[in-house]
């Protein structure tokens, strides 16, 4: 049997993966879990291992490629099967809208047809998952071509928040809460875990169906509002808004000339009419005729600029785009506001240099990172309110009782997250091992999703690279982040009056970003100030 | 198998060529599935041969004579003659093209159409039973099958039909000549509407009915419109009878009855017809070999019109109530969809259903009460037809147009309708309830004036405190 194995979701709720490298050649034999390919979703690559032992027949993907979650990567010979089995698999897989056809009428027992879309895994266990959203029961306020989609696209349909009138629900409405996930029944849960697993080729027509679905959605609507964004521009580049005319009055004549210059009439900007319809005259469409030539030469000197200096054009995909996106969703929804001062860093110096022979003993390389968490960790404990997150959708705030820090690291790839998990339950060693381990990992891109979840709180090293101050971006839906900037020699203030004197001291610039509908100034000033505390007096961590 | 038998296959077996099967048949064509239809007796099934159409036709006819002979306040005098002869025939030729029009859309949809009778043979394998010829018959095996077997009229104790003197519906339909006298055991829609039929051919009828009053699952106030105008027509209601046994006599039969105090009553009529009720017809397919789930006699189906077996769905009345042809075309619309693996469901807001009794009775959705019970704070609005310009035109003046919508958020919750038309008229309703409109959606719909459909848009706009002409 010809298994067509399907891009799973690899992570959690990841739509699409980019075939990194493959492992494996048509021919090849593999065994269970071996793996074929590396796949780079969202902020890491992970191993796509084969879920059944055979021969690789095709792979349907180049190294390199964007593959959405679904499409089938990979054709596996599977082992043991006979060939009239393979021959009807191949025949259905190749003849899909005949499929139903001909599957019945050759051997019924082939349910090719099955609308349930029945499953049979590797194991050759029938699943009884058929996916499929129930209809609810009592009144839902949405038209019938909207309820289908819901169905099509798995949403629970009474989980739907209507933006129409008194709340009816519509297609946007709909589409909107698939994408972003709310509203998923159980049974489209269902359908997502279902179709990462692997699926015989034969799966059930409706797969096909909402695959095909999906991809005139995304030319549908959408793309046709680009269009017309578009060629708004262009036109009003183009002299006069010309126009969502249908129809345009004009003399023979002066259609003819409008065929010559190849113009639609219906474009013609002009504020005459006749009859109450547009009404257009030689002049208009010579006056249109010049300025669109005038533009399109403009268009031209540009375009041919631009083409003259070299430029390298990279995907905007994988990894960079997760963060892309993450960063303009914290950018765009939370007010950020950035509260600097400085530690003066002498004795934390002088701590951390007596310390880190003794680590260093036990192999440990004993950096700041570690006291800065802990000192974060008690002003995050006298400050709970920077230890939350907002939840927008059920107007709460809620209030982290644990301390589970993000460490921004810059990798290859850009930025990644690792979270360390208690950090009030560990020790600077421990905890300094622990960091050191995330970071190398990040940086090797061998970290899981799992250990970039779960944060309370992020801090951010940049001053590992150099600079004092900066705006850290929060780590949406945490509600703060703390910036280190370089610890450094640098004149401070000691003594006051006539005694002031000005002495190099190392200092550790801070930059702490709040979500100001959260969080008030006065409140992330207090907290780095305990934080500065404990920086500047590292002996009373032994309190903590 | 026996030996002899022919086996053929087919993607979707289809048992019963009524509004069910029919549909399911022609929109499993249009998918491009390999559908096979087997029809026992006519194609259109009960609706089209004994039903709806049969009755309509008879109830149009009889409307003309009627409403000429009784049109002095239009200064019309007239005492048509009618020949019943002549209208059975005119309503068998239309229903003969009606069944030659539902064949000819199977056979243009690519369907294959077998004549007998179909039986389960197994999970996936029928048998096909030609009456008459005993040996050999044909065996087709189906991925998916669709049972639209349909129903048959109940009979009660002691009456059975035996198309003299005690008639079912279908029997009423293809009566070729009036009786003088007529018994309906039964006022329930298809009793109340041959009930007229009858009194308006000169028939005189008497409705024995064991509850207290006729159509008793609608609102007293819609009942009252029409019980009170078949009074005047000169129907007798005896209500709280329950119809025990009968005897032929000279003249017809005598029924005796039961009252609810247990006193005997006896009436007469030159023939009896008993219309109370439909049950699901599911003994000619033999449902042993196959194990699907069956509830008081009704075949158990979810919103995707599926058996407890996922190959085989059941359509139209075998599914279960409302047994209203509409109904079932949705039903088969649904399943043939669902084979093709489309994402369609029964999850229709509504089933609109009408009477056709003088005047009509036409309803969707909720009632006040049932609106109240399911958690909303219903508004309602009515327009009582002698306000409409349009009814007083048609020399009618009784019945409402009744809106209930949720007065919160306006949605349109359901309508009663009782008046001439009302069949059609409750059509805009059930759009505007599908598509989860607001009362203002429809107050501020321009209707066309002079008609009764100004009477919707009053009550609508009546619901918004918001009437103009009433």
């Amino acid at each position: 049997m010809a298994f067509e194995y399907e891009l799973p979701d690899v992570g959690e709720g990841v739509a699409e993966g980019e075939i990194v490298a493959w492992h494996v050649a048509p021919g090849d034999r593999v065994s269970e879990d071996e793996v074929l390919a590396d796949v780079e979703t969202d902020k890491a690559i992970v191993d796509l291992p084969s879920p059944v032992a055979g021969t690789i027949k095709q792979l349907h993907a180049e190294e390199g490629e964007v593959v959405e979650v679904g499409t089938v990567v990979v054709t596996i010979d599977v082992d043991g099967d006979t060939p009239e089995d393979e021959e009807v698999e191949d025949a259905v897989a190749a003849e899909p809208d005949a499929a139903a056809a001909d599957a019945a009428t050759s051997e019924p027992a082939v349910d090719g047809t099955d609308a349930d879309g029945e499953t049979t895994d590797a194991d050759g266990e029938t699943t009884d998952a058929d996916g499929e959203t129930p209809v609810a029961s009592g009144r839902v306020f949405a038209p019938p071509n909207v309820r289908r989609l819901a169905r099509e696209l798995g949403v629970d349909i009474t989980a739907v928040d209507g933006s129409g009138p008194s709340g009816r629900i519509t297609e946007a409405d709909v589409r909107s809460a698939a994408e972003s996930g709310t509203g998923e029944s159980e049974a489209g849960e269902e359908e997502k875990r279902k179709s990462a697993l692997s699926k015989r080729s034969d799966s059930g027509d409706s797969e096909r169906k909402s695959a095909v679905s999906k991809r005139s959605d995304s030319d549908g609507p959408k793309s046709a509002v680009t269009k017309r964004s578009d060629s708004q521009e262009s036109g009003a580049a183009s002299a006069a808004d010309s126009t969502d005319r249908e129809q345009t009055v004009a003399a023979p004549a002066t259609r003819k000339l409008a065929e010559k210059h190849g113009v639609d009439l219906d474009e013609v900007p002009t504020d005459k009419t006749r009859d109450g319809e547009a009404f257009v005259e030689p002049e208009d469409i010579e006056a249109y005729v010049e300025t669109r030539e005038a533009v399109e030469a403009t268009e031209a000197e540009t375009a041919a600029k631009s083409e003259a200096r070299p430029v390298r054009t990279e995907p905007y995909k994988g990894i960079r785009r997760t963060i892309g996106n993450q960063m303009q969703a914290s950018s765009s929804t939370i007010p950020h506001a950035t509260h600097h001062d400085t530690a003066v860093a002498s004795q934390l110096v002088q701590s951390r240099e007596k310390l880190k022979e003794r680590a260093a003993e036990q192999g440990i390389s004993l950096t700041y990172m570690p006291f800065v968490m802990k000192a974060i960790v008690a002003g995050l404990k006298q400050h709970p309110i920077l230890n939350t997150e907002l939840d927008e959708d059920d107007e709460e705030i809620r209030y982290k009782e644990y301390y589970n820090i993000g460490i921004a690291v810059a990798t290859d790839a850009g930025l990644m997250v690792p979270v360390v998990e208690d950090v009030d339950e560990k020790g600077l060693l421990e905890l300094a091992s622990e960091i050191n381990e995330l970071i190398e990992r990040a940086r090797n891109r061998e970290i899981s999703r799992e250990e970039m979840q779960g944060g309370t709180f992020t801090v951010t090293n940049f001053g590992a690279i150099g600079g004092e101050f900066a705006t850290p971006i929060i780590n949406h839906p945490e509600t703060a982040i703390l910036g280190i900037g370089e610890l450094e020699q640098r004149p401070v203030v000691e003594g006051s009056g006539t005694d002031a004197d000005v002495v190099a001291r190392h200092t550790l610039p801070l930059s702490l970003s709040i979500d100001h509908r959260v969080i008030d100034g006065a409140e992330a000033a207090e907290f780095t100030n305990t934080v500065i505390e404990y920086l500047e007096e590292p002996s009373l961590l032994l309190l903590e | 198998m026996v030996v002899g038998d022919v086996t053929t296959g087919t993607d979707v077996l289809v048992i019963g060529g009524g509004p069910g099967g029919y549909v399911a048949t022609i929109r499993a064509g249009q998918l491009d599935l390999d559908v096979t239809l087997v029809e026992m007796d006519a194609y259109g099934g009960t609706c089209l041969n004994h039903g709806c159409i049969p009755s309509k036709a008879l109830i149009s006819a009889t409307d003309i004579a009627h409403t000429a002979g009784d049109a002095e306040r239009m200064g019309i005098y007239a005492d048509p003659a009618v020949d019943m002869q002549g209208m059975v025939s005119w309503k068998d030729r239309l229903v003969t093209r009606l069944t030659k029009g539902v064949e000819s859309l199977c056979e243009q949809a690519g369907a294959t159409l077998i004549e007998g009778r179909a039986e389960f043979d197994g999970e996936n394998r029928a048998r096909i039973v030609q009456s008459g010829e005993g040996q050999g018959s044909e065996s087709i095996e189906f991925e998916h099958a669709i049972v639209a077997t349909g129903s048959r009229p109940i009979e009660i104790p002691n009456f059975e039909f035996d198309g003299e003197q005690i008639l079912s519906s279908r029997d009423a339909l293809a009566l070729d000549t009036v009786p003088e006298s007529l018994l309906v055991v039964g006022a329930g829609y298809i009793g109340m509407e041959l009930a007229t039929v009858y009194q308006k051919l000169g028939c005189d009828v008497t409705v024995v009915e064991q509850l207290d009053n006729a159509l008793p699952t609608y609102e007293d106030d819609v009942t009252k419109v029409v019980r009170e105008r078949a009074e005047t027509l000169g129907i007798d209601f005896q209500f709280g009878q329950t119809a025990k046994n009968w005897e032929e006599t000279d003249e017809g039969v005598v029924v005796r009855a039961e009252s609810d105090d247990n006193e005997m009553a006896e009436f007469e009529g030159e023939k009896c017809l008993v219309a109370v009720g439909r049950r699901p017809v599911t003994d000619t397919l033999n449902l042993d070999a196959v194990d699907i789930e069956i509830e008081e006699g009704v075949i158990e189906t979810d919103d995707r019109a599926r058996t407890s077996l996922d190959h085989i769905f059941a359509v139209g009345d075998v599914a279960g109530d409302p047994m209203l042809a509409h109904k079932a075309f949705k039903e088969g619309e649904v399943a043939a969809e669902v084979i093709a693996g489309e994402p369609s469901a029964l999850d229709y807001q509504a089933i609109p259903a009408a009477v056709f009794t003088d005047p009509e009775i036409g309803n969707v959705g909720m009632t006040e009460t049932e609106a109240e019970e399911a958690g909303y704070d219903p508004v309602v609005g009515q327009m009582p037809l002698r306000a409409s310009g349009r009814a007083l035109t048609l020399n009618e003046r009784e019945g409402f147009v009744r809106v209930v919508a949720d007065d919160e958020t306006g949605f349109l919750l359901g309508a009663q309708i009782v008046g001439p038309e009302a069949s059609e008229l409750v059509a805009e309703l059930a759009v505007a309830i599908e598509l989860g409109a607001t009362l203002e959606d429809v107050a501020a719909t321009i209707h066309i004036h002079p008609t009764l459909g100004e009477a919707v848009h009053e009550a609508v706009k009546g619901a918004l405190d918001e009437s103009i002409h009433y």
